[in-house]
């Protein structure tokens, strides 16, 4: 009696259990097989919402009235929650949805994410995605094809440009909105204090930035008597280097560009050697830091503050906002940063290369929108709206008319509770003029953005080029990189550079790339003079 | 008793050791501690490195719990770590206990499930698509149940009460005790060690909730310390050249490290007298 009890308890609690489980299971096959041929766009996610609207006001069954949720997916941090978040308030005022903007710190979450939703059917009505996924998710007939609407997108093309428009399109198809272009943020900045306590002056050619290099590191600058500074710190190669390898002529490594009207890449450019070779010169001296290779994220500023490095490439905002000021002030009262025009060289001066083919960002819409065409009508709505000059594009600029800035004539002018809505970038979704925006939001910045912006650059094309198959990007950049380390620091000769370029093409497919970049931007109208 | 030299150098080796061992692991957090209650300029005059803070300020954690989203993440993660604990250990008790009966029916066809689940895994997208079909996304569930049983942990538990002596199971029954009540009031209270070990294990994953937030939740209210904390800290690693973003001082960074980890830090001694018996007593049949 009592065991059959034991054993009748037992068997029922685990095949309970395991109820529990084969039947979640069985749930999931049946409602995804329900509802994966409605394919209905606002899935399980949104559905629970516009239910209870609905209820809530019975009339609005027609189209137009219905408030519609809306979903949008990017990259990006900082976002409020949602009852703080006072563009999302204003959108939702102005389109009659209820937006909800989900942003993901980092980049690999994200894809992750995006991947996840694609696969499952769970699309966003809204996401940024990179160029690669673009060309991925459009061949697998993922995405919305833009084309036949632009013309109920015309406020959105307008203001991003003709040229910004086709960086969207995939096969003379468009299947993203891309954003408006950016301007470049880098220069070269010096420790204006120590060049006047070693009477130096601003380097103008790089021999000049050689010799202050090597007088910023054995010659004490800060006067504290120990040899505990160097002179230039970067972000890696590239980035320490790129106005110097802009003084032979040459683009980042592995960048294409049009030299005397021919296409060109970095690497096969006949000056790169040279520019190897400087820079080899300059590392020997000892003047630049020694951990240079390492400087991962924001590791060259924080060198900088440190009093550590007398020049370093970065961009503005990471040198001349306010907070920053605060922090190399902390440090030390006396330091003072300067801007310096790019050094000139054999080929002139150019600060670095500048990609002139890429996008700050892209958004694109699934397919399954089109099924529903009131909700496809709210998110042409949010894109044309956040690119009206006179209406949303001000609201996701600068925030609040009356609150966060004042009109004075045609003048925007913050005010002090700007700093509320400085994540409104994020709702970007179309960019923004960069420089008068730069320089409105940003005022005590303005001369830094002006002159970062006025320094000539190499203007690189890679953005147009779409990576050929079987050419693993990810490979052959870190080959590339690991060589042209060596080649600087010496482990490598110089000789042997035709050496590396063999490997590169043979073993990195790298002549696949080079192919295609020929035969597209060559079809572009580029290199053909 | 006379120690022997060599005994005695033994132990002072031994215990240099272990002193080595425990600064290795003391470091760090001293570092992350001091760094999280020092003025940021103090930081960088010091090189970036700070042991024994001297200029000691709390605005850091001022600024995160007044102005961040972090005080919202942290009732989150905290919900989900109290229910989720609470759901882990009923489910997984309620099916180890069962399975280690051996006059159990099947139980062998049972147990294979098991095993099967803990080598085979049904992959990140039909996972993804059984949340969403069972209404789970978007919810604070979406944390808690797909990872409500831990197959491992079953086995974990399975064994100990395997190793509950099968007498006292007899003197109950022999007093007329039902089995509800043989699970309750025997089994469970000699169940302690093991329990709070699974429970510390089910309960330190339930406070590191980072994945299943960033796959199945798209509410930023719902979202969890650690992503939230994670968002802090990548925002330093960003060189996204936006001028609009606010990078995080150091201080900031650490202070949200320091938020993150206290609680489970502190948690932690009370259980560990239980984690080694249990630990132990999972593996060993007595």
């Amino acid at each position: 009696m009592s065991s059959k009890s034991i054993k009748r308890t037992a068997l029922l609690s685990s095949i309970a259990l395991l109820g529990a489980v084969v039947s979640g299971c069985g749930n999931g096959g049946d409602s995804e097989a329900s509802s994966s041929p409605s394919n209905s766009p606002s899935s399980s996610s949104s559905a629970s919402n516009p239910a209870s609207t609905d209820a809530a006001t019975p009339q609005a069954t027609a189209d137009s009235g219905k408030k519609i949720k809306l979903e949008v997916i990017e990259t990006g941090n900082n976002l409020p929650a949602p009852d703080q978040d006072i563009i999302k308030k204003e959108l939702d005022k102005a389109l009659n949805v209820d937006f909800n903007l989900t942003v993901y710190a980092s980049g690999d979450d994200y894809k992750n994410q995006l991947n996840v939703r694609m696969a499952s059917g769970n699309f966003p009505d809204l996401f940024a995605l990179d160029r690669q996924q673009l060309i991925e998710f459009s061949k697998q007939g993922l995405l919305l094809d833009l084309t036949p609407y632009m013309d109920r997108l015309k406020q959105a093309s307008e203001f991003i440009g003709e040229e910004n428009v086709k960086k969207g399109a995939v096969d003379g198809k468009i299947y993203a909105i891309s954003k408006s272009s950016q301007i470049p943020y880098n220069t070269y900045f010096i420790r204006k204090d120590w060049l006047d306590s070693l009477n130096l002056e601003v380097p103008k050619t790089i021999e000049d930035l050689k010799t202050v290099a090597a007088a910023f590191t054995n010659d004490d600058p800060d006067k504290n008597g120990k040899k505990d500074t160097f002179g230039l710190t970067g972000g890696e190669l590239n980035g320490a280097f790129a106005p110097v390898f802009g003084a032979f002529g040459v683009g980042s490594p592995g960048s294409i560009y049009e030299k005397d009207g021919k296409l060109m890449n970095a690497l096969y450019d006949p000056a790169m050697k040279d520019a190897l070779a400087f820079i080899k010169e300059m590392i020997d001296t000892g003047s630049v830091d020694p951990e240079l290779l390492a400087n991962t994220a924001l590791q060259h500023q924080e060198k900088a503050f440190k009093g550590q490095a007398g020049i370093v490439w970065i961009d503005w905002p990471n040198m001349t906002k306010e907070n920053m000021i605060e922090q190399i002030k902390a440090v030390n009262p006396k330091a003072e940063w300067i801007q310096m025009e790019p050094p000139a060289g054999p080929a002139g001066k150019f600060d670095g290369s500048w990609e002139i083919g890429n996008t700050p960002g892209r958004y694109a819409i699934p397919k399954a929108l089109e099924k529903d065409p009131e909700k496809l009508q709210r998110v042409f709505d949010l894109l044309n709206y956040v690119s009206d000059p006179k209406g949303g594009s001000l609201l996701v600029q600068f925030g609040v008319e009356g609150t966060h800035f004042t009109k004075d004539g045609d003048k925007i002018v913050m005010t002090d509770k700007a700093g509320e809505v400085g994540y409104s970038w994020l709702y970007q979704f179309t960019g923004r003029p960069e420089m008068s925006y730069l320089q409105t939001k940003f005022v005590p910045q303005a001369e830094f953005i002006k002159f970062a912006n006025d320094q000539p650059r190499i203007q690189t094309l890679n953005g147009f080029v779409d990576l050929p198959e079987g050419y693993v990007a990810s490979d052959a950049d870190r080959y590339i990189k690991e060589e042209l380390a060596k080649f600087a620091y010496g482990q490598r000769d110089l000789g042997e550079y035709d050496k590396f370029l063999k490997t590169l093409e043979t073993t990195m497919k790298y002549k696949l790339f080079m192919d295609a970049a020929q035969a597209q931007l060559t079809a572009l109208g580029y290199g053909n003079k | 008793m006379v120690k022997g030299l060599e005994d005695r150098l033994f132990n002072v080796l031994v215990y240099a050791v272990l002193v080595f061992c425990a600064l290795l692991a003391i470091f760090p957090i001293l570092y992350v501690i001091s760094v999280s209650i020092t003025p940021f300029g103090e930081v960088l005059r010091n090189g970036g490195f700070i042991l024994i803070p001297r200029d000691v300020t709390f605005s850091a954690y001022k600024t995160l719990l007044t102005q961040s989203n972090l005080p919202q993440a942290f009732k989150v993660t905290v919900l989900i770590t109290v229910v989720g604990t609470a759901v882990n250990l009923i489910l997984t008790g309620l099916m180890a206990y069962p399975l280690s009966r051996k006059n159990l029916p099947g139980r062998r066809i049972f147990l294979l499930m098991i095993v099967f689940t803990l080598i085979f895994s049904g992959g990140l997208i039909p996972t993804y698509l059984i949340v969403k079909s069972v209404g789970l996304i978007d919810s604070i569930w979406a944390m808690i149940l797909p990872n409500a049983i831990w197959s491992f942990n079953v086995l974990i538990m399975k064994s100990f009460f395997e190793g509950l002596p099968e007498e006292l199971f007899e003197s109950a029954r022999i007093d007329g005790a039902k089995e509800f009540r043989i699970l309750f009031q025997i089994v469970t209270p000699l169940s302690v060690p093991v329990i709070m070990t699974i429970g510390l294990f089910y309960l330190v994953g339930h406070w590191n909730e980072f994945f299943q937030a960033i796959f199945y939740v798209t509410d930023r209210t719902l979202f969890p310390l650690q992503v939230i904390v994670r968002e802090i800290l990548m925002q330093s690693q960003q060189t996204l050249e936006n001028a609009d973003n606010i990078t995080p001082t150091q201080t900031l960074q650490m202070a949200s490290v320091m938020i993150a980890s206290l609680p489970v830090l502190v948690v932690y001694p009370f259980i560990q007298k239980y984690f080694t018996k249990g630990m132990l007593l999972g593996s060993i049949k007595g």
